[in-house]
């Protein structure tokens, strides 16, 4: 069989049965997905009741409805929580069998992210258009040369958050507090990716640092590429070069953490 | 034929963090860390030839599971080299871990939520078995652990010795020549112990594997292995037959005894030491080289009816070797 023929069957048997596992735990899935709906549902209530009849630094209750919907959908389709199996995998030595097989479980965590993405899509667009029937504020108008664009902002984003999430789990090679440093990580990702609020309406000197490290591109860009926040052909640009630039970087910062810490493995537990 | 496992000076060395205990101890150790360096393994050195069966016994954190590990290519020794089927470990990468299986007792590969046959599938795709050949594999490893009944259950639905069998299948479907067994038995009830030491014995026979395996049960080593490594506080003790061990550390044989009426226990005393007298049974332990003698004397002086001559028992020649290698090593 073909080299790609047989990574093609690795990762849709991977796939296969993270799915399968997620039937077994159908009411867990509906609950997470719906906590994924919430934060930015919740942030939509504020603003929708800030705004009233007027607009907040250029943002109108429907620009709100629209910047949301799009965090709910590109949050879920960026997500990653790796950090966390990682942690268990390390410490209780679940990362021993997975040692032995020759795949590196990195492929077993990007098929299942893949997996969960999939599943994700396909519930939020479908979610987004039955709203959109109803609601008039979160229609996007017909642009498939931007959702196109979108689509490959939203890759390179869900690509760095999968490797800011697995980096960091892999220093559960050295410490305890990989899930805490990851919670950290979510907490400042609040306001610096975009999930609360859009980054034009934070602080000038706060939205900078945004800009100049890797928070805006893992969200805030794709959404705002998706709205139309986002115009300039520069812009556009400056944003996939972040986007590119910022995912070599955690990519290396991978590589680095799994060959070091390999040798600092005390394959505990079995 | 070149050696199937070779290790060659093997170490292994860990930092460990110690603090005081209580609450000064934890806030003193999160200002002035301090760590202490335990040698989990000490220059040790073996071959093992394609076809062996090896046990590697061992009390716990003797440094058994250590050196497994770093032969499967899981942890980097310290010091020292290894050739696992012609492979460096650390080196090999997917074609040296295609020839290997390592089963962990308490740890499994099989997914919790699912029939361990969607195991079985995905170790298909992760090992790019052929079709026909998955099929033939999976057949031979359901007859030999009559897993009929089992694959399409949930695997936590099942007992612990189904589980191990069938983790001992996903282990095996893409057939490897080397086995690294870390007690393949633990925790299971006499039926499952014997059922899987049956297969080891087949799966060996059949394909010609080297297996080392990690064992707390003297079945499994008498059943399956002729040779040992015996490992203590990190140090190879041991490497040789099983009867070899028997007959340099136990200097005494066993005699059992069913006795005719009248034979007190001062009448057994001259002839060895009396372990155990229960009218008619007795046990008397008697000189290695005297045995055959002393027989012959009991048989004259004795109304005896019946007379067996025995090794000690294998866990008991086996605890006097690690007290040995304990006194060595400290000496």
């Amino acid at each position: 069989m073909s080299g790609a023929g047989a990574w093609a069957r690795r990762y849709w048997a991977l796939m296969r049965n993270a799915w399968l596992v997620d039937f077994q735990y159908r009411a867990a899935i509906a609950l997470w997905l719906l906590w994924g709906m919430m934060e930015p549902a919740i942030a939509l209530g504020i603003w929708w009741g800030v705004a009233g009849t007027g607009d907040v630094a250029g943002y109108g209750r429907a620009d709100f409805a629209r910047y949301f919907f799009a965090v709910m959908l590109v949050n879920q389709l960026t997500i990653a929580w790796d950090s966390w199996y990682l942690d268990r995998w390390i410490r209780n030595g679940e990362l021993n069998f997975r040692l032995a097989r020759p795949l590196n479980p990195v492929h077993e965590a990007l098929a299942d992210n893949l997996a969960y993405k999939a599943r994700s899509a396909g519930f939020l667009i479908v979610l987004w258009l039955v709203v959109a029937a109803v609601w008039p504020p979160v229609r996007l108008p017909f642009d498939p040369a931007r959702w196109a664009l979108t689509a490959v902002a939203v890759a390179l984003a869900a690509g760095m958050r999968f490797f800011i999430s697995y980096a960091t789990g892999l220093t559960a090679f050295w410490t305890t507090r990989a899930t805490a440093i990851m919670e950290l990580h979510a907490g400042l990702s609040l306001f610096l990716a975009g999930r609360i609020a859009p980054l034009a309406l934070l602080p000038p000197a706060v939205a900078g640092v945004a800009g100049v490290l890797w928070f805006s591109s893992m969200l805030a860009f794709p959404v705002n590429l998706l709205t139309g926040a986002v115009q300039s052909t520069e812009a556009l640009l400056r944003g996939f070069a972040g986007q590119v630039v910022w995912l070599a970087f955690w990519f290396a910062a991978y590589r680095l953490a799994w060959s070091r810490g390999l040798r600092k493995y005390g394959a505990v537990g079995g | 034929m070149p050696p199937a496992i070779v290790a060659d000076r093997l170490s292994k060395s860990f930092q460990v963090k110690v603090r005081d205990p209580g609450l000064r101890g934890a806030i003193g150790a999160l200002f002035r860390p301090r760590y202490r360096e335990v040698r989990a393994v000490r220059d040790v050195s073996f071959t093992i030839q394609p076809g062996e069966i090896v046990a590697f016994l061992g009390p716990n954190g003797a440094g058994k599971t250590t050196t497994l590990k770093m032969l499967a290519g899981l942890l980097y020794p310290s010091a020292g080299r290894v050739e696992v089927a012609g492979f460096d470990p650390w080196t090999g990468g997917a074609p040296f871990k295609r020839r290997l299986a390592l089963v962990l007792g308490n740890r499994q590969q099989l997914v919790w939520d699912l029939p361990a046959e969607e195991t079985f599938q995905l170790n298909r795709a992760i090992y790019d078995i052929p079709d026909a050949d998955y099929r033939e594999r999976l057949a031979e490893l359901v007859t030999l652990l009559d897993l009929g009944d089992v694959v399409d259950k949930p695997v936590r639905q099942l007992s612990l010795g189904e589980r191990m069998k069938c983790e001992l299948a996903t282990a095996l479907l893409h057939r490897p020549p080397i086995l690294f067994l870390d007690e393949p038995t633990l925790g299971l009830d006499v039926t499952a112990q014997d059922a899987i030491r049956r297969f080891l014995a087949a799966y060996r026979e059949r394909h010609g594997a080297t297996i080392l395996l990690t064992s707390h049960y003297m079945q499994d080593v008498t059943a399956l292995a002729s040779r040992v490594l015996i490992i203590n506080r990190g140090r190879l003790l041991y490497d040789g037959a099983l009867d070899a061990l028997v007959a340099r550390i136990s200097r005494t044989k066993r005699v059992e005894l069913v006795l005719g009426d009248g034979v007190t226990q001062l009448d057994l005393e001259q002839f060895g030491a009396v372990r155990e007298f229960r009218f008619p049974n007795a046990c008397l332990d008697v000189a290695r080289e005297e045995a055959a003698a002393v027989s012959a004397r009991l048989l004259t002086a004795l109304p005896v009816v019946d007379l067996s001559i025995e090794d000690p028992p294998i866990e008991d020649v086996i605890r006097q070797a690690f007290a040995e290698g304990a006194e060595e090593s400290e000496a």
